[in-house]
Formats: structure tokens, C-alpha cells, sequence
């Protein structure tokens, strides 16, 4: 089974007005410690990965650099970093490797560095077009540095770029909405996301609204904006493959099969799109490691995560003492649950609808679970397709006889929560 | 021997610090140790404690010893000042012979002091004017002095002025006390008749009856009968408050104290009704008993359906202490299994609401309050309806509906004149007459439909008054009136627990008011929801909620799959709370809406 892993960057020059991420301004004099103390990790887990799988190394078909702000580590952080990893994982040879950048802190030279170690999708969190907004935000950048940074990776050699995008925001119009969309899809990303903007406890944001100094925004404009990109997004050539995200067909359609796809539960689907693989691993309910201060991880039954801190995190790196630390656990990892298979389930229902188009396929649930989905959540498949949230979708699959898929209708994309919760506890 | 005993009460409107002066007077006589600094003693519930207000009427022995240096037995009941809890004053008072009226010096006469002070005249008793709160800067003892002096009949300086909380003054109120509330009767060699003027239950000793033997005497081993519930009994003991309970092996004529009765429900001990012996029984009881009957009626369900057996269970125990609280299952198509109860008022069920959520820690839905309706059918068959949606459908077999109505008593400042008309006529009110009890006090006197004053009606009177004016009012009789059933459908369904019984030219404005509030609380649901307000088989308001068309959780941020189950989770439980009527959910607080109507 091919993982993803995740590596969390937590340093940001300036906190933005909307974020609740697990992410530290001023701290930026702690990044080295911290790049040690990730490598550690690495480090840490991949050993305990070999004494787990007697041996073997884990593969990883996708790595993640999020954040915070992981433009933010030199050129020579991420080299290090990537060598450590290639050092105790198994990389696949088309290995997807994301950056997530702030376009203000972005330089050519950087870039250029970054695509020669192999970084091969760079994530930027553009938000928006428009300058009111962006400074209502508290954005440290510009639409003309999002101008560049594109330009740039473009030059740089990056043929996979996304652009992150919010809509919902307090007094945003349709129409700065239209203009928000209409010039990134100028800019030709090969993968766009639009998130709705939500109002969180203990944000400058979330106090605002609740002083009552921030409109709270709209929903029902909030749907047709999302109405409105949805359909901009399709008429440009993307397709919607998650309730927030949209890939354009690659043009050399390269579609690659893993050999092993058809009798076991750890196919790979390589999409002939530009579909963020690590992404699609979340959704699937697939294994994936987290690194880093407040990385999440999903594997060999648990569900954890790392402790918040930057400093903890550093400490708790420095200074464990060997114990049989279980894989995929670390020194870091401060919350750990064993995933019973009612869990597993619940989450595989609410993780996998999210995925627009292939949804969940009937022959994957029962391959995964020994039992039929529609049997299983007999009672919940029907309500909803009543209430015209659900869908059966017949797909056919090359290497597959066609199969059924459980999915959202069109309608149930902006009502994801209503369908989730009947399958959680 | 009776001639140093001392019964006597202490009676004032709410808050003018009976049960402070009953504490003072607790340390003053030694009954109580000076360093015991809880306030409101006698208040043992919690929720007393954190009301301030006293529900329960208490009883506590004094000993004290009189400037002359002669000994007393000094019997103090402390009384509720609520409206709601007239009934339980006027058993306390019939348990004395004197009473403190005590007012408070910033407030000066209010309702309750003249409705107390008129039923302690009434049962005879020697009145001790005491005023209250003279430490307070706002006081105007002068003022108030003269005001009790023609109410009374005194001279203003025979009025003792104090501080209870400062202690000022009050050796004084115990040497008026000793002075003159005279000795009760001494009549111990008649048949014994004891009247219980308050209960509560003890799990280990039953049903505690508080009593003032009238004629007569008790020992612990004597089989005891009382007139009203002919039960009979073996006391478990007999003895006083001082302030616990403790044994005594007699108890005589002239004397306060507790029958520990063993009996398992206040129901066989009730207030108001008179102990005598088994064996020799007297041949009458003392007058005056009467069964507090419930005035306002409303559902009670348990948020969580699971919970109706702990609801039952825990009304169970409630009425054990509280024989004036009613219920019978009730079933409502929007609520489930409930209860409907009956309250004295809307003070006594907000009370019982609280001490459900807080003594037996369950979550309760209560519907809005209604009154008991008497419906003559052309068949001439009387049924009563305490519950709107049991109101017949088909008007054409309804000859009449009748609705209790109430003299009501509002004593305020004269410039609040206009507003209080204003407001008592709007709410079809009928003005009496009125009385100047005291030098710029009126006292306004008016018939009134129950219904119209159980909702809020307090609320508004003392906003429009800055608080000055006060409330005092007793059933008077029941009147038909045009009256008719306003229902409130959902998505075409009729919700049972939202109907509610209306007079004629106020259905349409009620139901425009329900509908505006029903739209603000229902949140948008996964399709459209009609909601509809219908009187007299008409529609005469409607309003849409339109299906919600967002509601989903943005990004699950690096694979934090965790917070987001937790938030559908939390959102999920939520969904629950929300009561179903056909597949539409309805948050509780709608229920409650009609309370609110007059609001904005
Ligand atoms: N300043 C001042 N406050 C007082 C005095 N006596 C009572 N109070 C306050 O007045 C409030 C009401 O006092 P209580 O003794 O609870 O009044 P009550 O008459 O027993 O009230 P109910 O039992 O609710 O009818 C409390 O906050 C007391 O502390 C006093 O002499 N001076
Ligand atoms: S750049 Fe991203 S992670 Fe940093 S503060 Fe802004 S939104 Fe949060
Ligand atoms: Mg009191």
C-alpha cells in the first residue's frame, strides 16, 4: 500500500484575519531547530516503519508541504528535509511533491531551486482578486504579487500549479466574485479550490462577527457564488472532483494503471487529471503520515496527531529517550485513537461522499469492509435520495466491470454536512 | 400553661426581608449562633437560597428571655411573599396570634403587604408594624410610618423601624412581641385538634407535618386521624424546630411543632387540614380547609425521550413536597410522552421548571401555560380543557366557552396611573374601583381573564411602572366570552403543543405575532416549510421558510478528519434536541415562542 506523507510548516510572517491554522507569527528564529526536529521525526518513524513491516520500507506516492507558510524554509531546508525522507521512504518515481506557498514570499531563484529537488506542484493561497477584500483578510500579498509568483513558477519549470481561492466573504458581491474568478482562470491554473469562508471561534474574524462588527455572510449569496464558479470552473475545462476542488484534464493524457489495482484494496488510481493526488488519499480514506508540529496522521489503525507547539514539538524531538513507540506514532504525537471499524466506517462514508465525481464505489466498500454499502447504510442511502442529496452513479471503469457509486447530487454538494452527519455517531 | 408562649408569623410583599428579620431574630434569641452567618436561614432549598426567595413557609421555637427577665417560648413562621403562594400564608396565619408586618422603607406599601396584612386581620391576629431597610440611603421611614399609621390605625411612632440586616432595633420587635400578641387559648383538656399548616417530606421520617395544636395535646405513641384524607396514623416522633427538628414527648394547646407522620405522600397530610385523635376524635375540624387548586396549566416533555420515566419520577418526588403541583400524562404528536401539570401560577411552575433541571438534573421542554376552560357543548355536556389542542374542532357543537377570571388588586404610585389602565384594558380587564390606601398610593381594582395575566402580564406591569407597582388577585368566578381555538399548522400538519385558546378580535393579531416568531426560530430546513396560523377553520397568517441551500464544512485542513467528525458530531447532537413534527424539526424554544408575543 503507497502512503502519502504530510509535513507541517508552521511559520507565517503575519496571522491573516480568518485563520484558525495551527500556525505561529514571529517565530521564524525557531525554523532550524524546527527542520531539525522534523528530520528527527523522519527519522524516528521510518525506523519504527521498518521494525513494523519486518524490514520493508514504506512507499509513498505523494508528499505534502503545508502550512502555515512552508515558502517561508530556504531552498536548502526543503533539500535537506527531501534528503532525510528519501533517506527512510521509499519514493514511487512519479511521486507528486506539493509546496504550499504565500505568492508573497515567493522568488524566482527560489522557485527555480525547489523545481530541481524535485518539488513538482506548488499550492498558492491566492484567496481572492480583489484588494479590499485581500487587505480585509489581512493577506500580506497583492494580486500583482500572485501575477508574479505564477509567472515565475511557470518559468521555473512547475507544470502543476494550484490556486486556493475563498468566497462567502463579509460584504463580497457577486460580482467581485466574478472578477475573482475570471482572472485566475486567466492565469490557467491546473488546479483551483474554493473555500467557503467560516467564521471561526477565536479568529480576529470570529470576534469581529461576534461583536457584530463584520456582516456575517450570506449563505444563500454564498451558494450562488459557488453555483456561479461551479459552472466558470466547467466551461473553462476543469473538472469538479471534491466539493471544493476542480483539475483540468492533462493534455497528454498519461494515464497510468497500478498493476496490482484490480484484486487489492491499495490500488492507486493515477487520475489522467491534475487531481491533488494527497488530497484524494484524505478523501479515499488511504494511509498518510503527518510530520511536523500539529500534523495529522492516519495509519496501521490509528488516527493521531503532533503536539501544537512549535517549542514542545522541538523539545519532544530533542529529548525523547527510545520506548516502543508504536508505528506511526512519535515523540510528538500527543493524541492517538485506535480506529474500531464502526469508525473507520463512519469516516469512510464522510470523507469518501466528499468526492464529487467517483463518490464511493460500491465494490470499494465491500472490498474494504467485507460488507455492502447499501446494506449497511440502507436506511441513510434511502433518506437521502429521498431528500434528493444522494445519488447511485454508474461508472464505467476501465480494468472494472462497470460498478454503482454512492454520491452527491449536484444539489447535495452545497448540503455536504446534512449528508454526513447521518453517519456519524 | 400557654401564658408565655408567643406564636407568631412574620408576613410582608416579596423582598421586604421576612426571612433577613427571622435570621436576626434567630442570633438575637441564642436560637441560632451569632458566628452562623448563612443569610435567610430558614431558606433551606437551594433554590431559595439563590432566588432569595422564600417558597416554603418554616417553623423555628425561640427562647428568650424578656427585659422584665421572665422566659418565653417564642413560635416564629416564616412566610413566602409570592402571590402564588398566598394560600400557604393564610394556613401560617391561621397558626398564630399575632403577626410583624414588616415593609420595606424604600418601597413602602405594596400588594402582598395589604393582601397579608388583610387576611391576618381577618384571622384575628395582633399586627406588629415593623419598617424594614432603614440603613439604605433611599429609605423614607417618615413617609412609610405615616402610610402604615392610617392603614392601621396607629400612631406613626409605635412603628418600630429597623434594620434587619444591621440588627438595628430589633430587641425592640421582640419585646412588641412578647408584649402584645397575646397567649394562645389554653385548651389542652379538649379533644385534640391540630391544624397542619405546612409540610415536606424526609426520606427516612415520611411526610413532616408542620402543626399548631389548637385544643388538646399530643404524645409521640398516640394513633393520630386526620378529618380531610381520614387517614390514620402512628406519629414516628413529635417534636419542634429549634431550628433542626428534635424530639419532644408532648406537645400541647397553644403549641407549634412537626409530626413526623411516616405517611409516604403529602396527599394523606394535606395543608389546611386538621389532626385529631384516633381514639377519641373531636367532633369537628378547625374551619377554613380548602385544597389549593391549580390555576395554570402546561405541558412538561423531556428533551430527550429517554427520559420520561426520571421525569415521572422526579414530578413524584416534587409533589411529595408540594401537594399544590398536579400532572397526568399527556401525549403530544409533536413532543411525545409527557406530563400535563398544574401550577397555583406562573411563579410556582417557573419554580418547579428549576428545581426539575437543577435537583434532578434533566433536560425539560415546558409548553406555554394555559388556563382551565370550562366548554358547555349544545348537548349540554360540560368538558374542561386545560390543553388547547383538546378544544373541540367543530365550533357548531359549542354552545359557550367559559374562562376564569380574577379580581385583581395593583397598588401603585398615582402618576402610573394611566399606563396600568392602559394596560389592564388592553387584556380585556374591567375597572372596579379604587382606594387610596396611603398618601399618593392608589389602589386600582379590576376583573380580569386568567389567561391574560399568566403571559407576561407581570413582566409589563413593572415596566411600566419602574418596578412601583404591585400585584395581588384571586379567582373570581367563570364568564364566557368569544373565544376560539388559534392552531398553527406546519407544512399543513397541526402542531398540537403550539394551539392556544384566544379571544375572537385577538386571533388575528396573536397569529401574525406567532407566525412572525415561528419564522424567526424554525431554522431553514432541507426544503421549503409553510407555516400557517388558522382560527375558526380560516388562515389568517402564513409565512415560508425557505429550504436552505448551504451547509457544508469548508476545508478539512491537513488531514484533520478528527475536528471535522467532531463538528458534524456536535452537529448531529443538536439535530436531535430539535422535536419532529412530521419531517419538519423545531427547535424547543419555539414552544415558548407565544410567550413572547407581546415583546418588540
Ligand atoms: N439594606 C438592607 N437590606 C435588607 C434588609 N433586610 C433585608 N434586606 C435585603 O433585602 C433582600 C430581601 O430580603 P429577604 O429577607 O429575603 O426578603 P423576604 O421578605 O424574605 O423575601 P421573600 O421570601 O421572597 O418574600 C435581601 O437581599 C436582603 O439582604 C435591611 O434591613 N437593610
Ligand atoms: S498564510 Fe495561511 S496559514 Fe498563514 S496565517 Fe494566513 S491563512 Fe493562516
Ligand atoms: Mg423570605
Amino acid at each position: 500500500m503507497s502512503y502519502s506523507l504530510y509535513f507541517h510548516i508552521p511559520f507565517c510572517t503575519h496571522r491573516c484575519a480568518y485563520c484558525d491554522f495551527n500556525t505561529y507569527a514571529g517565530q521564524e528564529d525557531s525554523i532550524p531547530a524546527y527542520v531539525d526536529a522534523l528530520c528527527k521525526e523522519i527519522e524516528f518513524v521510518g525506523q519504527s516503519s521498518h521494525a513494523e513491516r519486518s524490514g520493508s520500507t514504506v512507499e509513498a506516492h505523494t508528499l505534502f508541504f503545508g502550512g502555515g507558510t512552508p515558502s517561508l524554509l530556504s531552498p536548502k531546508r526543503f533539500e535537506k528535509i527531501l534528503r532525510t525522507i528519501r533517506d527512510h521512504f521509499d519514493l514511487i518515481e512519479d511521486v507528486e511533491i506539493t509546496v504550499e506557498a504565500n505568492p508573497g514570499t515567493v522568488s524566482f531563484d527560489d522557485l527555480k531551486t525547489l523545481h530541481s529537488l524535485g518539488i513538482n506542484r506548488i499550492s498558492f493561497g491566492v484567496q481572492s482578486a480583489n484588494p479590499e477584500e485581500l487587505r480585509m483578510l489581512e493577506r500580506i500579498h497583492d494580486f500583482f504579487d500572485v501575477i508574479d509568483a505564477v509567472e515565475w513558477a511557470r518559468k521555473a519549470g512547475f507544470d502543476n500549479l494550484n490556486l486556493d481561492l475563498i468566497y462567502g466573504l463579509p460584504e463580497q458581491t457577486l460580482t467581485s466574485w466574478r472578477a475573482t474568478v475570471q482572472r485566475i482562470l486567466d492565469l490557467h491554473p491546473e488546479h483551483i479550490s474554493a473555500y467557503a469562508l467560516t467564521l471561526e471561534h477565536g479568529t480576529p474574524f470570529g470576534r469581529w462577527s461576534a461583536r457584530g462588527l463584520l456582516p456575517i455572510p450570506d449563505p444563500d449569496l454564498a451558494a450562488d457564488m459557488y453555483e456561479w464558479a461551479s459552472e466558470a470552473f466547467d466551461a473553462a475545462g476543469y473538472g469538479q472532483y471534491e466539493i471544493s476542488n476542480w483539475a483540468r484534464v492533462k493534455d497528454e493524457s498519461r494515464k497510468l494503471k497500478d498493476k496490482s489495482a484490480a484484486g487489492s484494496s491499495s490500488f492507486i488510481f493515477y487520475p489522467s487529471s491534475f487531481e491533488c493526488r494527497h488530497n484524494l488519499q484524505y478523501w479515499r480514506g488511504l494511509p498518510y503520515l503527518g510530520f511536523g508540529a500539529g500534523a495529522h496522521g492516519y495509519a496501521n489503525n490509528y488516527r493521531y496527531s503532533n503536539t501544537l507547539r512549535i517549542k514542545t514539538y522541538i523539545e519532544r524531538m530533542n529529548e525523547y529517550r527510545k520506548s516502543n513507540i508504536e508505528f506511526p506514532l512519535s515523540p510528538a504525537t500527543v493524541n492517538q485513537h485506535h480506529q474500531s471499524v464502526g469508525d473507520d466506517m463512519s469516516e469512510y462514508m464522510m470523507t469518501g461522499l466528499r468526492l464529487t465525481r467517483e463518490g464511493i464505489a460500491a465494490p470499494a466498500f465491500r472490498r474494504r469492509f467485507g460488507r455492502e454499502l447499501s446494506e449497511v447504510y440502507s436506511r441513510e442511502i434511502n433518506d437521502l435520495i429521498q431528500l434528493g442529496l444522494l445519488e447511485w452513479h454508474e461508472e464505467a471503469c476501465e480494468g472494472y466491470e462497470s460498478s454503482q457509486a454512492l454520491r452527491l447530487t449536484r444539489r447535495g454538494r452545497l448540503l455536504g454536512n446534512q449528508v454526513f452527519i447521518r453517519f456519524v455517531e | 400553661m400557654t401564658s408565655h408562649i408567643r406564636n407568631f408569623c412574620i408576613i410582608a410583599h416579596v423582598d421586604h426581608g421576612k426571612s433577613t428579620l427571622a435570621d436576626r431574630l434567630l442570633h438575637l434569641t441564642g436560637t441560632v449562633p451569632d458566628r452562623d452567618t448563612t443569610e435567610q436561614i430558614l431558606d433551606s432549598m437551594d433554590l431559595e437560597r439563590e432566588k432569595g426567595v422564600t417558597i416554603k413557609a418554616s417553623a423555628v421555637r425561640m427562647n428568650y428571655t424578656a427585659k422584665g427577665g421572665e422566659a418565653y417560648e417564642l413560635n416564629l413562621i416564616d412566610t413566602p411573599g409570592h402571590v402564588d403562594f398566598g394560600y400557604e400564608v393564610s394556613r401560617a396565619l391561621k397558626a398564630c396570634e399575632g403577626a410583624v408586618l414588616v415593609v420595606d422603607a424604600t418601597q413602602g406599601i405594596e400588594a402582598q403587604t395589604l393582601a397579608n396584612l388583610y387576611q391576618a386581620l381577618d384571622a384575628d391576629l395582633a399586627i406588629i408594624p415593623v419598617i424594614n431597610k432603614i440603613d439604605l440611603p433611599s429609605a423614607r421611614p417618615d413617609e412609610v410610618a405615616e402610610d402604615i399609621a392610617s392603614l392601621l390605625g396607629v400612631k406613626a411612632d409605635e412603628v418600630i423601624r429597623i434594620s434587619a440586616k444591621d440588627g438595628l432595633n430589633v430587641d425592640q420587635v421582640l419585646e412588641s412581641i412578647v408584649r402584645r400578641v397575646p397567649p394562645p387559648k389554653d385548651d389542652s383538656a379538649s379533644r385534640l385538634r391540630a391544624l397542619i399548616f405546612d409540610s415536606h417530606y424526609d426520606s427516612y421520617k415520611g411526610v413532616i407535618a408542620y402543626i399548631r395544636v389548637f385544643e388538646g395535646s399530643i404524645k409521640p405513641t398516640d394513633t393520630l386521624h386526620t378529618f380531610a384524607t381520614r387517614a390514620d396514623m402512628k406519629p414516628v416522633e413529635i417534636g419542634i424546630f429549634a431550628p433542626d427538628m428534635k424530639p419532644v414527648q408532648n406537645l400541647t394547646a397553644g403549641e407549634v411543632g412537626y409530626i413526623a407522620t411516616g405517611l409516604k405522600t403529602v396527599h394523606d397530610c394535606r395543608v389546611g387540614d386538621t389532626i385529631t385523635l384516633a381514639s377519641a376524635p373531636a367532633p369537628d375540624p378547625l374551619p377554613g380547609y380548602r385544597h389549593p387548586k391549580p390555576m395554570v396549566f402546561a405541558g412538561i416533555y423531556p428533551v430527550e425521550a429517554d427520559d420520561y420515566p426520571e421525569l415521572r419520577e422526579s414530578l413524584d418526588k416534587l409533589q411529595l413536597n408540594d401537594a399544590s403541583l398536579t400532572f397526568d400524562p399527556e401525549t403530544s404528536q409533536a413532543l411525545g410522552f409527557g406530563f400535563r401539570a398544574g401550577f397555583l401560577g406562573l411563579f410556582h411552575m417557573e419554580i418547579v421548571q428549576e428545581r426539575i433541571e437543577r435537583e434532578y438534573l434533566l433536560d425539560v421542554l415546558f409548553t406555554a401555560p394555559s388556563v382551565e376552560y370550562e366548554v358547555l357543548m349544545i348537548n349540554d355536556e360540560i368538558i374542561t380543557v386545560d390543553s388547547p389542542a383538546e378544544l373541540p374542532d367543530d365550533e357548531s357543537k359549542i354552545a359557550e366557552i367559559r374562562e376564569p377570571w380574577m379580581t385583581i388588586e395593583i397598588i401603585t404610585p398615582t402618576e402610573y396611573y394611566g399606563p396600568i389602565m392602559d394596560l389592564v384594558t388592553k387584556r380585556r380587564g374591567i375597572y372596579k374601583s379604587q382606594e387610596y390606601p396611603a398618601p399618593h398610593r392608589v389602589q386600582l381594582d379590576f376583573e380580569i381573564p386568567l389567561s391574560e395575566i399568566i403571559v407576561d402580564f407581570f413582566d409589563e406591569l413593572k415596566s411600566r411602572t419602574k418596578g412601583y407597582a404591585s400585584l395581588d388577585y384571586q379567582f373570581l368566578e367563570y364568564r364566557p366570552d368569544e373565544l376560539q381555538k388559534l392552531e398553527i399548522l406546519v407544512n399543513g400538519e397541526p402542531v398540537d403543543a403550539l394551539a392556544a385558546i384566544v379571544h375572537k378580535k385577538d386571533a388575528y393579531h396573536k397569529g401574525q405575532r406567532m407566525i412572525t416568531k415561528l419564522k424567526e426560530i424554525i431554522p431553514r430546513q432541507l426544503f421549503d416549510v409553510a407555516i400557517q396560523a388558522s382560527a375558526g377553520g380560516r388562515v389568517i397568517s402564513r409565512a415560508n421558510v425557505k429550504a436552505t441551500r448551504k451547509d457544508v464544512l469548508a476545508k478539512c485542513y491537513g488531514g484533520d478528519i478528527t475536528r471535522k467528525k467532531k463538528l458534524l458530531e456536535k452537529q448531529k447532537r443538536g439535530k436531535k434536541r430539535l422535536k419532529m413534527v412530521g419531517n419538519v424539526e423545531i427547535p424547543q424554544e419555539a414552544f415558548m415562542a407565544v410567550l413572547k408575543l407581546e415583546e418588540e
